[in-house]
C-alpha cells in the first residue's frame, strides 16, 4: 500500500512535470500543437524513448535493442492529421554509417486502407520511379523479432547515389509500423537489417482494432465538443472503448490546444454497446475525425 | 490611382543591378574536403522578370503597364505609411530583376535615412529586406503581426506627424522579432491556376517515399471558403490579390480595396484623406492598357506578378535535358558550375560548360534520390485559365505548396491560418540560383547553410537531411550546383 502510494506521488509529480512543460511549449509557440496526453497513464504510440541502448515503446509492446554504436538522433515532427507518427530516428555515432527511421501509419486515417503487401508494394514502385534507384531485393515477406512473439512483415531493398535503403513494414495495434534503415554499403544494411531479429514484442492483450466503430449504431451516447475552434480539416482521435461500453482513453492525435481541450472531455463522455467475441466482451480501439466539414458554406 | 514617382524606382533598381552583378562571379574555389560550397549567386542574364510566352497583344499591354505601376515609389500623398517597411513593390522585390526577391543591397538603409529614421539593428546595407514580427503581445498573448520598420514623421511631406518607431532593441531583447524576406514572384500565375484537386493529387503521389522519410506535410487552407491557400512564407495567402493587397497596406502602408482601414490611426499622420487611399479609378490613368487603365493598384500588382513567365534555368537547353547520368566521380567541383560568362569563348570555357551540364544532371538525380523532392515537388500542372499562357500548363516550381514543420531551428512561433509556428510552406525553389538570401528570415546567403538549417528537432526534413550529409563530397556538390542552375 505504501509502495503504491509512492507510485501514485511519482505519477502526479510527472504529470505535474509534463503540465509545465506543456505550458511552457504553449507560451514559446502561441498556437504550437501538445500533442501527449498529460494526465493518462495509457501510453500513446508516439511515448516510446530510447533508454539505455534500447528504443522502447510501450504502446506497441515493442523493445528493439539498438545496433552497436548507435544512439537517438533528432526527435521528428509531431504526429499528423493523417495520423502519420515519427516514431524515432536513429543514428550511427561513426559519421555516416548509417541511419534507422522508425515511424508508424494509424490505419483508422490510412485512406488507401492498405495492407502490408499493397504498402511494400507501393513503396516499391514509388522509389523505382525515381531516376537513380535500384530496386535490389523485390517486396517478400520476413518474419522479425525474437520467437515466440516475432512477426510476418514486408522487407523491400533499394539503393540510390551510395546510399544503400531497405524498408520493413510491419502491423503492429492498429498501425503500419516502418523501419527504414539506410546504410553507405549492402554489407552494412544487411547489418542493421538483422538487428531487427532482436525486436522484443510483448505478448501482451490490446484492445481489438475496428475502424469507423465510432461511426456505426453500436455508439449509444454521443456528446460534441463545445467552443472547439472551427478547422478546415477533420481533427484525428483515437480511442479506447472498455469492455463495459465506456471511453476509457482519449487520443487526440493532431490539434491545436484549444481544439484538444474542447475535444477530450467531450469524447470521454461517449458510451458504446460493449463488443463481444465468442460472448465475451473485450476492449475495442477505434479512431475517428471530428470537424472539418460543412463550415464553409456561408459567406457570413 | 497614385502619383507615380518612377525615376527614383529606376535608379534603384539600376543600382542594385550594377552591385548584384559584382557580386555574382562564382567562386573559383573548390570544395574543401567533403563540405560543400556554395557556387553564389548564378551569373549572367536575369533568368526571370519577363511576361509569359504566348501572351496576346492586349496582355503584353496590360502587364506592361502593370509593370511599371509595380516600379512606382509612393509619397504620404499617395497613401504611404504612417509606418512603413519600404515605399515601393520594386524596391523589395528585384533580384535577380522586377519581381523578384531582396537584392543584394538592401534599400531600406537608404530609404530609412533618407526620411530620418533609425536604422534597426538587423536591417544592415548588405543584409535582405525585411519585415519584422512580434511573437507576441507585451501580455504574453500571441501577435504573430508585422510592424513596420519606419515612420513617416520625419519626412518633409508628413508634417506634425510625430509617432515614433517602434522599440525594435526592446523586443530584440526579449526575443520578440522574427523576421521574413520578400518572396519572389514569378511564375504565380501558373500557381495560382493549379486547382486543389491538383496539389491534392500531387502531394499523394509520392505519399510512399514521404512515409519513408519521416514527412508528412498538409495544407494551409483559406479560413473563409476552405480552398487551399499557397502564396506567403506559410501558404497564409488565398490569391495574389489579396497576396498585393494586404502587402500593400502592410509593407507599404497604402489602404485599397481589400484592406481598406489604416493600421495607424494616429489623425496627425493622416494625409491622404481617401478611402481607400488606392481606389479603383473611375477615371482613366491612361496607361498602354485601356483595361488597366481602370484598375486599382492591387489589381495591377497582382496582374504583374500573374503573368510574369517562371524563371528559366541555366541548364534549359536540349542538351541538359538529354543529359545521361554520370557517375559520382565525374561530377565536378564548384568552379565549374556556372554558366560561361557572356562573350567568353575559350576552350576552357567550353569544358566548363560541359562539366556544368554533368554536374547540374547529377544533382537533379541526387536531389531526387535523397527525397529532396519529396516536398520540393519538381513539376506541377496548372488547370484551365482565362489567360491561355497559364492554361494547362507544366511547371517546375520545386515545391508542393504544402506547409510543414521545420523544427526548432526555423521554428519563428507565429501561426497564421492553418499553419502553426513551426510549420511553413515549402518554398519554390525555381529561380533560387539567383537568389541572394535563403530561409524566410533571410538568415543566410549560403545554399549549404539553407540545407544544414532544415534539420533541427521536430524538422520533417531530419532524414532527408542525414541522407544528404551521408552523400559523397561530390555529390553533395552536386545537389548545391544544380540548385544554382535553376
Amino acid at each position: 500500500m505504501q509502495r503504491l502510494s509512492k507510485l501514485g506521488a511519482a505519477a502526479s509529480l510527472a504529470a505535474m512535470l509534463a503540465s509545465v512543460l506543456a505550458a511552457a511549449l504553449a507560451w514559446r509557440y502561441g498556437e504550437a500543437i501538445l500533442t501527449f496526453a498529460v494526465t493518462s497513464a495509457m501510453p500513446d504510440p508516439q511515448d516510446g524513448r530510447v533508454t539505455g541502448d534500447s528504443y522502447t515503446n510501450p504502446y506497441f509492446g515493442l523493445s528493439y535493442p539498438l545496433p552497436k554504436g548507435f544512439a537517438e538522433g533528432l526527435a521528428g515532427p509531431d504526429p499528423s492529421h493523417s495520423g502519420y507518427y515519427v516514431l524515432a530516428n536513429l543514428v550511427s555515432q561513426a559519421e555516416g554509417a548509417g541511419t534507422i527511421l522508425i515511424a508508424a501509419q494509424d490505419t483508422f486515417f490510412d485512406e488507401a486502407r492498405r495492407d502490408l503487401a499493397e504498402a511494400a508494394s507501393e513503396t516499391r514502385d514509388t522509389m523505382a520511379q525515381i531516376d537513380g534507384m535500384s530496386i535490389d531485393r523485390e517486396p517478400a515477406e520476413i518474419m522479425i523479432g525474437r520467437q515466440p512473439a516475432s512477426r510476418s512483415a514486408w522487407r523491400i531493398d533499394f539503393n540510390g547515389v551510395g546510399l544503400y535503403r531497405a524498408m520493413v513494414i510491419t502491423e503492429m495495434r492498429c498501425h503500419l509500423v516502418s523501419i527504414t534503415l539506410t546504410a553507405p554499403d549492402p554489407q552494412a544494411r544487411e547489418t542493421l537489417a538483422s538487428s531487427l531479429d532482436q525486436i522484443v514484442l510483448a505478448a501482451g492483450r490490446d484492445p481489438v482494432c475496428i475502424r469507423d466503430y465510432a461511426a456505426g449504431n453500436q455508439l449509444i451516447r454521443k456528446v460534441a465538443p463545445t467552443d472547439m475552434a472551427p478547422s478546415s480539416i477533420p481533427i484525428p482521435a483515437r480511442i479506447i472503448i472498455g469492455s463495459d461500453g465506456a471511453v476509457r482513453h482519449v487520443h487526440v492525435i493532431r490539434a491545436t490546444d484549444g481544439q484538444r481541450k474542447s475535444i477530450e472531455p467531450a469524447l470521454r463522455q461517449w458510451t458504446f454497446k460493449p463488443h463481444t467475441i465468442n460472448g465475451r466482451a473485450v476492449e475495442v480501439e477505434t479512431g475517428l475525425a471530428l470537424g472539418g466539414g460543412g463550415r464553409f458554406t456561408s459567406s457570413n | 490611382m497614385a502619383k507615380r514617382t518612377i525615376a527614383y524606382a529606376w535608379s534603384l533598381a539600376s543600382l542594385t543591378a550594377i552591385l548584384v552583378a559584382s557580386v555574382s562571379l562564382p567562386s573559383l574555389a573548390p570544395a574543401q574536403g567533403r563540405g560543400p560550397t556554395d557556387p553564389g549567386v548564378r551569373g549572367g542574364a536575369a533568368g526571370a522578370g519577363d511576361p509569359l510566352t504566348g501572351l496576346t497583344a492586349a496582355e503584353l499591354a496590360f502587364f506592361e503597364a502593370a509593370k511599371e505601376v509595380f516600379a512606382e515609389v509612393d509619397a504620404v500623398a499617395d497613401g504611404l505609411g504612417p509606418r512603413f517597411n519600404l515605399d515601393s513593390c520594386l524596391g523589395c522585390h528585384s533580384q535577380p530583376a522586377s519581381g523578384g526577391s531582396a537584392p543584394a543591397i538592401n534599400p531600406q538603409v537608404a530609404v530609412a535615412q533618407r526620411d530620418k529614421n533609425t536604422v534597426p539593428s538587423f536591417i544592415t546595407a548588405d543584409g535582405p529586406v525585411r519585415e519584422a514580427r512580434f511573437v507576441r503581445n507585451p501580455d504574453g498573448t500571441p501577435d504573430g503581426g508585422v510592424h513596420g520598420l519606419f515612420v513617416i514623421a520625419g519626412r518633409a511631406d508628413a508634417p506634425g506627424c510625430n509617432i515614433a518607431q517602434p522599440n525594435f532593441a526592446a523586443e530584440l531583447a526579449r526575443n520578440n522579432v522574427v523576421f521574413r524576406i520578400p518572396t519572389p514572384t514569378f511564375g504565380l500565375g501558373l500557381v495560382e491556376s493549379t486547382t486543389d484537386a491538383a496539389l491534392v493529387a500531387s502531394l499523394a503521389a509520392n505519399g510512399a517515399q514521404k512515409r519513408a522519410l519521416g514527412i508528412s506535410g498538409r495544407f494551409n487552407h483559406n479560413g473563409n471558403d476552405g480552398t487551399i491557400a499557397r502564396f506567403g512564407w506559410k501558404a497564409q495567402n488565398k490569391s495574389l490579390l489579396l497576396f498585393a493587397g494586404e502587402a500593400y497596406n502592410v509593407e507599404i502602408g497604402v489602404t485599397n480595396d481589400l484592406f481598406p482601414n489604416e493600421r495607424e490611426g494616429n489623425p496627425n499622420c493622416q494625409f491622404n484623406h481617401t478611402h481607400p487611399e488606392s481606389p479603383t479609378p473611375l477615371e482613366s490613368e491612361n496607361t498602354p492598357s485601356p483595361s488597366a487603365s481602370f484598375q486599382s493598384d492591387i489589381a495591377l500588382f497582382a496582374a504583374f506578378m500573374r503573368l510574369l513567365a517562371p524563371p528559366t534555368p541555366a541548364g534549359a537547353t536540349p542538351a541538359v535535358a538529354a543529359a545521361t547520368t554520370p557517375s559520382s566521380t565525374q561530377v565536378a567541383s564548384a568552379s565549374s558550375v556556372l554558366p560561361a560568362a557572356a562573350g567568353t569563348t575559350s576552350t576552357a570555357a567550353t569544358t566548363s560548360t560541359t562539366s556544368t551540364t554533368a554536374t547540374v544532371a547529377r544533382g537533379r538525380q541526387v536531389f531526387a534520390n535523397i527525397g529532396c523532392s519529396a516536398c520540393h515537388t519538381p513539376t506541377q500542372k496548372s488547370g484551365g485559365a482565362n489567360v491561355a499562357a497559364l492554361s494547362n500548363v507544366t511547371f517546375s516550381p520545386y515545391s508542393d505548396f504544402a506547409v510543414h514543420d521545420m523544427g526548432d531551428r526555423l521554428a519563428d512561433g507565429v501561426s497564421q491560418g492553418e499553419a502553426n509556428g513551426r510549420e511553413f510552406r515549402t518554398a519554390p525553389l525555381w529561380g533560387v540560383g539567383q537568389r541572394v538570401f535563403f530561409l524566410h528570415d533571410g538568415r543566410t546567403k549560403d545554399l549549404g547553410e539553407a540545407i544544414a538549417q532544415h534539420a533541427s528537432r521536430g524538422s520533417e526534413a531530419n532524414q532527408v537531411i542525414q541522407n544528404f550529409n551521408a552523400l559523397a563530397g561530390a555529390d553533395r556538390q552536386a545537389v548545391l550546383n544544380f540548385l544554382r542552375s535553376l
